[in-house]
């Protein structure tokens, strides 16, 4: 066996090559005979019908080669989103899941719709044919709001965004499954929270506003796209979702999936804004009217909030009912979302938000309501939490403010009102197998001095007030049962005994392929130089879902591991034949020499084993092969069985300036119940990361529009995220001492779970400075200000 | 579409290039000259992604100090600059530093190696950018306290990290320059 790598603080596999501008992003694919396409938007309307489109003048410019309209591409409807392969057909049905998306439009229902697309020879020159398209317009009301837009759909002949969902209720609960729309559950005795109300000595209850935030990722939508000469649609793409996405193109263009090949580009950050299809149908569309020219698309910066899917921004109301010794009754809550123009993720965030008020905290009853209504913005669809963090930001704070009511310590309450072992998890029926959250709220707690600064900030005077907040959450790793989790895997023992694996398997810049690699070198006893991992060619690639719901060591590290256990059994069987010894006599050092426990002179080169797989001769003596024929592979398609849901506890330390409301967070201590972190820099990395992502959410992100609902700042100027002078230097502690019995050598997931621990900890940290609770997110210094004037300071 | 003659310098190979007036030193790059390792974040100075090294003198990689394979400059006299606000036509005879031209057979330059080595790279599509940013940094000044390298950093984003790995690297980088000078 070589030395154990799992665990270990190693380069990530793909650092070299990015840290030299090496790796190659599929706006960087450089292609002989290449065309450029460019997608005409609307930017002037935000709901409009298309009346007129003349491309004369585009037509004259030089280098122009096409120009596709609504007319010129397949009239399938589709839906961005992979979800209808990850559920059973039924499933689809029940959740009234439709396809209302189509590539060219002749209804504008967002600004940035698309209405067209132009081929040229050079990016310039579609461009310019691009601004010469005349596009003549006839502007429709906008419905900015869920309420809005619930009013017209109830009007007799209200303006409908689709006819198949009448009152432009996208989508709600389904009562088939639901009883009553509202997931939770009753209590021991069958009372449900209506009955259990009168029981509550306290009720919290408050009305709070989540933001339509932006994913962000650096690297924007571009794509290649070849129709070739064996008449095969080829993509290259940033997807997050390879397998699926190729399936729901082969869909979209009518071709078995023989005639489709999706490549994987290296991806440049995706925090869901890749999950599914973005504009592969449009580049597609394009490379198709021009066979045997590879066509470029890539969407420029100030589309991207305009074309590709964000946050579900939305209204929650959320009520608890406690004991006066803080024991929880019940919890109500209703979330109602703004969909945007199309249907694409329907309720998959609502539903998960409340699915995650499930998993937290040990509730008698609980009914949690869900929906979204049509509105003229971009669509939503996944971001980094899929719902969880607009419920923790709402469900944090009125904890604390239950707390504040009666007088108990936040932390020591959440320590003992947390599910856990044996408890159920965010989906009815699954319990939790692993906890570590009462270590993580230990552990952060003493790192950040929580109760010494508790006390130290009870009472100020100056403009410049102190806090410190505390919130928990528990997410998923992978999206077993709800969603399909199945990942393929071949590990191929190559001929000098190297291994390599291929598999479909994303790595967003999370560190995943690094910890594959580590798990298949632990798994094989092998050095990791003699791992490869290749990955991101459907021609070669088994089946994978692709990376969301945190999903990739939990989920696909199996297929790794198993298909790694086969060829490790493989080639102990043959040693053992060669050897005449039993298999489980035998062991393997780090210079993969097997022998014969206690007797090491009884042995054979596993490299020998390798070689004489596949140079296999017969021996002109005795007319017998030379060691064993047959290359060794490995093989697994493996289907998760679990969730083993992690859970975080994350204490932030704010200071508010009274007089200007802005909100400096000073320190941010994140502890993370991971189980076992196979990568710990990747680890620490995504919940850095998320931090910044979470204190966006919580402080400045938002969309904000003009009054005919266009995009005010769809740029990194005036979205403003934190920068390297706003971030606190984030301290993350790892927590190891509940390993999973289920996840890949106890590992749970991190990817999604960081940004939970800073929302809801910065909105209560605010509050502890100022004592307002600020409803509203994101807190920003104007918000603070008002409420500032309107209540004063309350502490 | 009205042309203009200039040569460019980038990583020590010079090019004699016939660049539209218009286009900024980012599309002469990438487009023209096919080095993709400059990237296209934002295309309006906000994002520095596409962030490169500038000097007026030459920068051999050849004439390297003794103990280092990496190029290296006079303290302070490589700026960043951001390609995508730069009109290549104005660029004539400059000599501009991309990530690619950091490493030099095969060794990474101090700054890349401490990216590498503490785990600041994520999706690493800010990352030629960034480490541009820090090999900047380091130049001006070899010894920068952590709020200055961060208000340093300020102008190139990251979404993957937080800031707190890359922070780091550039702290580690300063050590390791250090060491190097020293032996």
């Amino acid at each position: 066996m070589s030395e154990s790598v799992v665990g270990k603080r190693i380069p990530k596999v793909d650092a070299q090559e990015k840290v030299t501008g090496k790796a190659i992003y599929a706006g960087d694919m450089r292609m002989p005979g290449m065309y450029y396409g460019k997608i005409v938007r609307c930017w002037e309307y935000a709901h409009a019908n298309v009346k007129k489109l003349d491309f004369t003048e585009a037509l004259k410019v030089p280098g122009v080669v096409k120009i596709l309209g609504p007319d010129d591409v397949t009239q399938k409807g589709y839906n961005t989103t992979v979800m209808k392969l990850l559920v059973p057909e039924s499933f689809g049905e029940v959740f009234g899941e439709i396809a209302d998306l189509n590539i060219f439009n002749r209804r504008v229902k967002h600004q940035g719709d698309a209405i067209c697309g132009v081929i040229a020879k050079n990016e310039e020159a579609a461009e310019r044919a691009a601004e010469k398209i005349k596009v003549t317009y006839e502007p429709l009301p906008i419905f900015m709001t869920a309420e809005a837009s619930k009013a017209e759909g109830a009007k007799k002949n209200g303006l409908l965004f689709t006819p198949l969902k009448p009152g432009n209720l996208a989508c709600e609960l389904p009562d088939a499954f639901f009883p009553g729309k509202a997931y939770g559950w009753n209590d021991k005795d069958g009372k449900t929270t209506k009955d259990l109300w009168k029981k509550c000595d306290l009720i919290v209850e408050d009305n709070f506003y989540v933001p339509k935030q932006k994913q962000c990722q650096m690297e924007n939508h571009s794509y290649v796209a070849y129709y070739d000469e064996r008449s095969r649609l080829n993509i290259w793409t940033s997807t997050q979702m390879a397998k699926p996405v190729q399936m729901l193109i082969a869909e979209l263009f009518e071709l078995p999936l023989s005639r489709v090949r999706l490549v994987q580009t290296t991806v440049g950050g995706g925090f869901g804004c890749r999950l599914g299809m973005v504009g592969e149908p449009h580049a597609c569309a394009l490379a198709m009217a021009v066979p045997g020219h590879p066509v470029r698309t890539e969407m420029l910066r100030e589309e991207d909030w305009v074309a590709s899917e964000t946050r579900y921004p939305g209204k929650i109301w959320m009520k608890m009912g406690f004991k006066k010794d803080g024991t929880p009754v019940c919890i109500e809550a209703h979330y109602t979302a703004r969909k945007g123009g199309y249907y694409t993720h329907g309720l998959g965030p609502p539903f998960c938000g409340a699915a995650f008020v499930h998993g937290m905290y040990k509730w008698e009853a609980m009914a949690m309501q869900a929906d979204a209504y049509f509105t003229n913005e971009v669509p939503t669809g996944a971001y980094r939490g899929y719902g969880n963090p607009q419920i923790t930001f709402v469900q944090e704070q009125l904890v604390d403010h239950m707390c504040n009511e009666l007088g108990i310590d936040q932390v020591e309450w959440r320590k003992k009102w947390h599910k856990s072992i044996g408890d159920e998890t965010w989906l009815k029926g699954v319990t939790y197998a692993s906890d570590g959250l009462n270590d993580c709220l230990d552990m952060a707690a003493k790192e950040i001095g929580w109760k010494e600064k508790k006390k130290k900030y009870a009472k100020q005077t100056g403009t410049k007030r102190r806090g410190i907040g505390v919130a928990i959450m528990n997410h998923t790793s992978g999206a077993w049962p709800m969603l399909l989790e199945h990942t393929t895997c071949t590990a191929k023992l190559n001929e000098d005994c190297t291994v390599e694996l291929m598999a479909q398997i994303s790595d967003l810049g999370t560190g995943g392929h690094t910890a594959m690699t580590q798990m298949a070198a632990d798994t094989l006893g092998f050095p990791l130089e003699d791992i490869h991992l290749k990955t991101g060619d459907s021609d070669y690639s088994g089946f994978d879902i692709g990376a969301h719901a945190s999903r990739t060591v939990y989920c696909a590290g199996p297929a790794i591991i198993e298909s790694c256990e086969s060829v490790k059994k493989q080639l102990l069987e043959r040693a053992a034949q060669l050897l005449e010894a039993r298999v489980e006599d035998l062991t393997m050092d780090r210079n993969k020499i097997i022998s014969l426990k206690g007797n090491p002179d009884k042995k054979i080169d596993a490299r020998r084993i390798a070689k004489d797989a596949v140079y296999n001769f017969i021996d002109p003596v005795s007319g017998k092969n030379i060691g064993i024929p047959g290359q060794i592979q490995g093989y697994s398609s493996f289907f998760a069985k679990h969730c083993s849901p992690p859970f975080g506890a994350c204490f932030s330390e704010v200071e508010v300036d009274i007089e200007t409301g802005e909100v400096k967070v000073l320190n941010l201590v994140n502890g993370h119940d991971i189980g076992k972190a196979i990568h710990p820099p990747s680890v620490e990395g995504q919940l850095e990361g998320g931090a910044q992502q979470g204190l966006g959410f919580v402080l400045t992100e938002e969309y904000a529009y003009d009054d005919k609902g266009r995009v005010l700042n769809n740029d990194f100027t005036d979205y403003k995220m934190l920068g390297p002078s706003d971030m606190p230097n984030a301290k993350i502690i790892l927590v190891e001492t509940a390993p999973d019995p289920i996840g890949p050598m106890g590992a749970k997931s991190c990817g999604e779970s960081a940004l939970m621990g800073p929302i809801g900890s910065v909105a209560n940290a605010i509050y502890d400075a100022i004592g307002i609770q600020m409803t509203e997110a994101p807190i920003t210094a104007e918000k603070i200000l008002k409420a500032i004037k309107e209540k004063g300071i309350q502490k | 579409m009205k042309k203009r003659a200039i040569t460019l310098y980038i990583n020590g190979e010079g090019y004699d290039l016939n660049v539209p007036v218009h286009h900024t030193l980012l599309q002469v790059i990438r487009d023209q000259l096919n080095l993709t390792d400059v990237k296209y974040g934002c295309g309006r100075g906000e994002c520095g992604t596409c962030t490169v090294l500038v000097d007026d003198e030459r920068i051999s990689c050849t004439d390297t100090d003794a103990t280092t394979k990496y190029c290296v400059s006079k303290p302070g006299k490589r700026k960043a600059i951001l390609a995508c606000m730069t009109l290549a036509a104005t660029m004539d005879g400059k000599h501009i530093t991309t990530v690619a031209g950091l490493n030099k057979d095969g060794e990474l330059h101090p700054v890349q190696q401490a990216f590498v080595e503490e785990g600041a790279i994520q999706c690493g599509f800010c990352t030629p950018g960034m480490v541009l940013k820090g090999v900047a940094i380091l130049e001006k000044n070899p010894k920068p306290t952590e709020t200055e390298i961060r208000n340093e950093l300020e102008g190139n984003i990251c979404r993957c990290t937080g800031y707190v790995k890359v922070v780091k690297a550039v702290e580690r980088a300063s050590e390791l320059m250090a060491s190097k000078r020293k032996r």
